[in-house]
């Protein structure tokens, strides 16, 4: 049952129909497309430093595809991570900007709570318009993404800016207290540890005990969960804000551990891109942990190809684009081919 | 002899292990109503989605016009001139009637307006079919029945020369039912083939010209309508006559009422109920008449605690049991068998074991106990495997699924909606059965019933309702009939009001 032959030839055949689109692609571009794919292969996992580079994308990609994973297991459609990603990050920055002083082992804790606590509220807001006023979360959460990218720009170029940075807007960088720790020498920090320990807690969550029923329940059919005494209403909510949370920590991550300071961009559309690797995992978290870091390798790649071989600058979304529409298209392709086809 | 139009050929589909349709041979000509008749899970929605191209045959063909069949799905079946209503329909029920219809129709430009040319040849069929249908009206708004007209309709807009009729009656009214007979007849007349499933003998004396019979997958039987009498087709379907036999226990002595409905008011989209009160004691049997879209729907799903009430209450040994808004939560105490359950009672991706385990699994029990084997055998849910998805049952077994969770131990009351929709002749009677247990045992009974001969032979007292609203409270004396009833629900004969 874990890898039977249909499995097999589904995730054989996807990968093989990517290489042959990578091939294309490169083709197109009038690039050599081994040696591309070679080079692809090699700024992903050739050596420790690529390793790196693969899992601190991996980490935000993770944490925002979890954050889509589990309102979508009740159903609904979120795409507000990178909104959540930036509220976590405005919080968690508050809270180092008011006591920059606090020793570590006080700062990261409030740190990442706040950031958690940020995101959750940016959760609810759509939540609770979808449970009490049957407003559409798809739309409210995409609406409200923008809102706190410009949230950010407000405070970084106002209140919040560093006076010595000399019109560069941003804040102090952050006191080493308040940095996520990292492996020496590596951008691999205590983000990805919470993003894999999250993912295993939400495969329990979701597989054993009694929630994981009443969110089957109420997912399969809502009436039923009400006549049972379940409240749609009270769920949406609780998972909203629960989504919101994890893209807040992922925004905090990003702030403390890699670049050190709020500045206007945390993401690079980290949000949409965990939206789609929750969507093509099925809200898996034991499937949504290997995607991702598959994810996390391209966007490490593509950015060291376009630095390195001088191929234009989407060629990071192409390649991901194509990833997705591969995945998405293959396993449906493989299914109505097969004779006597399930119908 | 005339040239078969459809020919099924030793066809065998197969789900897994299971043989659903066994090495079925059945010609279907023009110009004839065939019925399908069979007890549930016999293979009738199987072996005619075979035909429509739901399901492909794991051996065997289909030959249409004597060419093997090209249908590999539902468009091919319509550009074959295929058309199938099914047991749960695919209206879309945000969009009006007309919508509905246009969207079907083949010959529709993607754009559509009011003042669309085509829109008048489109409603031609709903007109001459149920012209009190109203073409604006949103299909959310529409009864049970009425939307089995619209699908009706959709298929005749594709001017089919099969139409497939999957148990339309089950959710008609008499009058519907005998309306949709008429229209039978004229199709076939036109030269159209019908086939007919259904549970109703009623259906096959009005409009059958062959009756087809199935037998766990296989076709048993294949005969001109009036070779065989009824009783005889029942046994062959049954493998033994089944009587239909309505006994309800004799009311306890002394009066306790259980079940008490104070002036309940609530709304929904289309549909109001105003002032309902009614008082039902332990042991009775209250009967629910009226024609489907009154507000019986609405009722149901206000004393179930789902749909929230704007004013009154509903108290069951005196602890109330309604929502008063949407931020509310309640688990019914009511066994309650609401109406269309694939869609209102079951989670379709869930096992049968936690299909019928809901109420613990929602309270947060994780655990399935262990008699469901027993529950599923008690209600011959058929195939009786507990790890088989809810999906995968048949209409009729759904059905019994459902019963057997709300039925299947001592309620304090029971609320059951349409109970028998779509069941063979001995569930009907199973169903029956335990329903008059319950009650013998002590439960409040409210059933809701479009079936006035069953409603009459089965409950102490029949309440009718219209327009959201209880006209009358009978008591079941003996002097009720199906045609005073009828003229209360219809309102054309009203009462006069004692006051
Ligand atoms: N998609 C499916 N997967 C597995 N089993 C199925 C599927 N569809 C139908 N079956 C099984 O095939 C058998 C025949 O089902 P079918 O729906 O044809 O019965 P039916 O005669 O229409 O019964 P009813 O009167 O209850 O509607 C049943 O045992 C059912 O459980
Ligand atoms: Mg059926």
């Amino acid at each position: 049952m874990l890898v039977n032959r249909d499995t097999f030839l589904v995730v054989s055949a996807t990968i093989l129909a990517f290489f042959l689109l990578i091939i294309g692609f490169f083709i197109l571009l009038g690039k050599p497309p081994f040696e591309m794919i070679g080079m692809l292969l090699t700024y992903a996992l050739g050596d420790a430093y690529s390793i790196s580079q693969t899992l601190a994308k991996t980490t935000p990609i993770l944490l925002c595809a979890l954050a889509a994973a589990v309102p979508g297991r009740l159903g609904l459609i979120s795409v507000g991570a990178e909104g959540q990603l930036y509220a976590g990050a405005i919080t968690g920055t508050a809270i180092v900007l008011a006591a920059p002083d606090l020793p570590a082992a006080l700062m990261l804790p409030m740190m990442l709570v706040c950031a958690a606590l940020g995101g959750a509220f940016y959760g609810y807001i759509p939540g609770i318009l979808r449970a009490r006023l049957q407003i559409n979360e798809t739309i409210t959460t995409l609406v409200l993404n923008y809102v706190t990218v410009l949230w950010v720009n407000a405070l970084v170029f106002g209140p919040w800016k560093d006076p010595a940075s000399q019109g560069w807007p941003a804040t102090i960088t952050f006191p080493s207290a308040a940095i996520l720790p990292a492996l020496p020498a590596s951008r691999i920090h205590l983000g990805l540890l919470i993003a894999v320990a999250f993912a295993i807690a939400l495969h329990f969550f979701f597989t054993r005990g009694a929630s994981s029923q009443k969110i089957q329940i109420l997912a399969g059919n809502r009436k039923v969960g009400e006549m049972f005494g379940l409240n749609f209403g009270t769920w949406v909510i609780a998972l909203m804000a629960m989504g919101g949370a994890i893209a807040g920590i992922a925004g905090i991550a990003e702030v403390s551990a890699i670049q050190g300071r709020l500045q206007p961009t945390i993401s690079i559309g980290y949000g949409l891109t965990g939206f789609l690797v929750s969507w093509l995992s099925r809200h898996q978290p034991l499937i949504i942990l290997p995607v991702a870091f598959l994810v996390g390798g391209l966007v490490a790649a593509s950015d060291a190809l376009q630095l390195f071989a001088k191929v234009p600058a989407a060629s990071a979304i192409i390649l991901q684009g194509m990833l997705f529409a591969v995945a998405l298209a293959v396993p449906g392709i493989i299914k109505s081919m097969r004779p006597g086809y399930e119908r | 002899m005339q040239k078969a139009i459809a020919c099924f050929e030793n066809v065998t589909r197969r789900f897994g292990d299971l043989i659903a349709v066994n090495d079925a041979n059945l010609e279907i000509f023009p110009g004839e109503v065939t019925a399908i008749l069979g007890e549930n899970g016999a293979g009738k929605s199987t072996l005619m989605k075979l035909l429509y191209g739901v399901h492909l045959p794991s051996s065997g063909r289909i030959l249409i016009n004597g060419e093997p069949s090209a249908i590999t799905g539902p468009a091919d079946a319509m550009i074959n001139g295929v058309g199938m209503v099914f047991q749960n329909f695919s209206l879309l029920s945000a969009l009006t009637v007309r919508d509905n219809l246009l969207l079907a129709w083949p010959k529709t430009p993607y754009w559509v307006s009011e003042n669309n040319k085509g829109t008048k040849e489109v409603l031609a069929n709903l007109t001459r079919l149920a012209p009190h249908i109203n073409p604006h009206s949103k299909v959310s708004n529409l009864s049970v029945g009425e939307q089995q007209l619209v699908e009706l309709c959709k298929v005749l807009n594709i001017s089919a020369r099969i139409v497939i009729l999957d148990e339309p009656t089950s959710v008609l009214t008499p009058a519907e039912s005998r309306r949709l007979h008429g229209f039978i007849r004229q199709l076939a007349d036109e030269g159209v083939s019908v086939v007919l499933i259904t549970h109703k003998l009623a259906d096959v004396e009005a409009c059958a010209d062959r009756i087809a019979v199935m037998r766990k997958g296989q076709i048993v039987d294949v005969s001109p309508r009036g070779q065989k009498s009824m009783s005889e087709i029942v046994t062959l379907m049954m493998g033994s006559d089944v009587k239909r036999e309505i006994s309800p226990p004799a009311l306890p002595k002394k009066r306790v009422e259980k079940l008490f409905l104070n002036k309940i008011c609530a709304t929904a989209p289309g549909m109001s109920l105003k002032d309902i009160s009614l008082s039902i004691a332990a042991g009775e049997v209250v009967g629910l008449a009226g024609v489907a879209g009154n507000g019986q729907a609405l009722l149901a799903e206000v004393l179930a605690g789902i749909h929230p009430a704007t004013s009154g209450d509903v108290a069951l040994d005196g602890i109330s049991l309604i929502r008063r808004n949407q931020m509310e939560t309640l688990a019914t105490p009511l066994g309650y068998i609401p109406e269309l359950p694939r869609k209102n009672a079951v989670v379709e991706n869930m096992t049968l074991a936690k299909n019928l385990n809901l109420r613990a699994l929602a309270s947060g029990k994780a655990d399935v106990n262990n008699e469901v084997q027993d529950l599923l055998t008690r209600f011959h849910v058929n195939p009786p495997e507990i790890d088989r998805y809810a999906s995968t049952l048949s209409g009729g077994n759904l059905q019994k699924l459902v019963s057997a969770r709300e039925l299947g131990r001592p309620r304090a009351a029971i609320l059951a909606c349409y109970p028998t929709m779509g069941l063979d002749i001995s569930a009907i009677q199973m169903i029956y059965r335990e329903i008059f247990a319950q009650a013998e045992a002590g439960a409040a009974v409210l059933w809701i019933s479009e079936d006035l001969d069953d409603l009459i032979a089965g409950s102490h007292r029949i309440a009718i309702i219209r327009d959201g609203q209880l006209v009358a409270v009978k008591d079941n004396d003996g002097k009720l009939n199906r045609d005073t009833l009828g003229a209360m629900m219809t309102g054309l004969k009203p009462e006069r009001k004692v006051a």
